[in-house]
């Protein structure tokens, strides 16, 4: 019940907060938005004990990357004149949502009838950092390593650019 | 009993962090004025006590206060300015939540946790909160418009960002030498010896250390990393425009978030809240024998302090007689603490668990401020950096160092550990 309850507090920050960052017509807005957001799903993966999950959604989502997208707004210094004209924004909204809204109706249905772990016993050490790390280095090792060299591939890419402007 | 067990070391944490800020301000200003060869605060007084200038402190804490709330005219993002001081505030405070204070507790079989927050995240924990305080500090100083407030607040985010690579990259070693990302675990670890010295982090992993010491200053933009600050070219940075109880929190914030990486460098380098060589099991078992020792000391000292008293606290005021008051103070408080510790070391009562809980509270006390005594000394002997000179520090030095020290780690590790 006591869970229920906070469950539905974060769910109900988390979606407004979503909206809010899209809706928003400053930059900084939707940036700020978006790290209330992404704090509240890290509580939701404490709420169902992935406490690993919980930790580094906030260093990494929140702590690294959002603050260096907040770095680079300060730094380009938008003023109110230089933001585009949006003046059919809602109305785009609505229509877009208007057509999303039976593909996510379909995707709730199917959620709702599958039985993915909803009643399944999970032991005491899930989402714990030993048991992740020992998932993902015995069972998934490949597709790991294949997202690791896609990081190096990007990083490398970053250097690069950077040393041609230089 | 199970209810105040769970609660003290939440009330510690605000003991820890809150609570010793005046004491850190009395103690930055007096170890200043040490350095600098003058007193310091000496003369603010209550009737003619003046508690070694800690008046002084509380005073300026009155007067933040009661101060004018001000807001600037020109500020537009409210909503921002108003937030910003206390997210550095509550980022700064949280990280502060899984230090343990001591080993856990066990009464009746049931253990109580000596951390805030029950949780094995420790070190995780700490890099997750410390990184989002970087938002108070952005926000503050875009929200301020002005120009040295922004320059301050990207001066102090860059270096925070920097420093927080290396900071992770350091601790990794330490992960892969303690096998462990639980604070609580980590200086169980320490209690063994290495060679003749206690296996202390300072002396397993001393390059990671002083990386991490290094890196520790920078996060908090404490000197020689303060050039988000620097007064004699940014005025004060991103809290210029911050007046009143707002600038009060980003002090108050700079001094927690100093605590709680001064907490976290004990814990994990000295050997948190255990003596050297002694577990909590030993302490336990010869608690008679430590009571006797800690009897001596406390007469010893008490002996110092007050014939160092009569000599040098010799400045006339006021009111009340100073020096009287807090001899008959001490005399009374030891003796009082002898004839407890004495009844307990004489076999008459059998309360070990908590009495070595509390002398691991004392332990981690007596490291926690002499760590905030480095923070302090260091801020007063080294000039500060200039700016590139901190970012070429952080990315060309320590970067490649904590690097090195992982790989280096890895290999004595698997080395050691080989055909186990």
């Amino acid at each position: 019940m006591q869970s229920d309850s906070i469950f539905f507090l974060l769910a109900l920050i988390t979606i407004v907060s979503s909206i809010v960052m899209i809706s928003a017509h400053r930059p900084i807005d939707s940036a700020l938005s978006f790290i209330v957001t992404l704090v509240s799903i890290a509580a939701l993966f404490a709420l169902v004990n992935a406490t690993f999950l919980f930790v580094v959604q906030i260093i990494i989502y929140a702590g690294a990357i959002l603050s260096l997208i907040l770095f680079i707004i300060m730094f380009l210094n938008i003023k109110d004149e230089n933001l585009p004209d949006e003046r059919y924004k809602n109305y785009w909204l609505l229509g877009t949502s208007l057509i999303v809204a039976p593909f996510s109706f379909i995707l709730i249905d199917l959620i709702l009838r599958s039985n993915i772990a909803l009643k399944a016993q999970i032991s005491e050490e899930f989402g714990t950092i030993k048991d992740v790390g020992l998932t993902l280095f015995d069972k998934w090792i490949l597709p790991f390593e294949l997202v690791s060299i896609l990081l190096l591939v990007a990083l490398i890419g970053a250097v690069i650019l950077s040393k041609k402007e230089a | 009993m199970n209810t105040v067990l769970i609660l003290l070391p939440l009330v510690l944490t605000l003991l820890y962090s809150l609570a010793t800020v005046p004491v850190l301000v009395w103690m930055e200003r007096r170890i200043a004025a040490l350095i600098q060869d003058r007193l310091g605060p000496n003369r603010c007084h209550i009737n003619g006590i003046r508690l070694g200038g800690i008046i002084q402190s509380i005073a300026d804490m009155m007067k933040l206060v009661f101060k004018e709330e001000f807001l600037p005219s020109h500020i537009k993002n409210r909503f921002y300015y108003l937030v910003a001081p206390s997210l550095a505030f509550m980022s700064a405070f949280l990280t502060f939540m899984v230090i343990p204070y001591a080993d856990t507790l066990t009464i009746n079989e049931q253990s109580y946790s000596m951390q805030a927050l029950p949780t094995d995240l420790g070190v995780l924990w700490f890099l997750a909160f410390a990184g989002l305080g970087v938002y108070g500090i952005i926000l503050g100083g875009w929200a301020s418009h002005n120009k040295y407030a922004i320059l301050g607040a990207i001066r102090a985010s860059a270096q925070v960002i920097g420093y927080e690579v290396a900071m992770g990259l350091s601790l990794v070693s330490i992960l892969i030498t303690y096998g462990t990302i639980s604070l609580n675990e980590m200086v169980s670890y320490q209690t063994q010896s290495f060679f003749i010295f206690p296996a202390w982090g300072l002396f397993i992993q001393p390059l990671a250390s002083i990386i991490f010491i290094v890196t520790a200053f920078a996060e908090t933009n404490r000197a020689p990393f303060d050039a988000a600050e620097g007064e004699s070219e940014i005025v004060a940075g991103y809290h210029t425009e911050y007046g009143a109880m707002k600038f009060g929190l980003y002090f108050v914030a700079e001094y927690i978030a100093m605590a709680a990486s001064g907490a976290l460098i004990v814990t994990i380098f000295l050997g948190g809240y255990q003596l050297p060589y002694l577990n909590t099991s030993e302490l336990i078992n010869n608690f008679e024998l430590i009571l006797w020792g800690i009897i001596a000391f406390a007469i010893v000292t008490s002996l110092l302090f007050l014939r160092w008293m009569k000599q040098h606290n010799i400045f006339a005021m006021s009111g009340l007689d100073e020096t009287k008051i807090y001899t008959t103070v001490v005399i009374g408080f030891t003796i009082f603490a002898i004839l407890v510790m004495s009844y307990y070391a004489l076999g008459f009562g059998d309360a070990n668990e908590v009495g070595v809980m509390l002398l691991q509270f004392a332990v981690f006390t007596i490291k926690l401020f002499f760590l905030h005594f480095v923070f302090i000394w260091v801020r007063w002997t080294l000039p500060r950096f200039r700016y590139d000179q901190t970012q070429k520090l952080g990315w060309n030095i320590l970067l490649p160092l904590s690097l090195a020290n992982i790989f280096i780690t890895a290999i004595v590790v698997v080395g050691v550990n080989y055909g186990n």
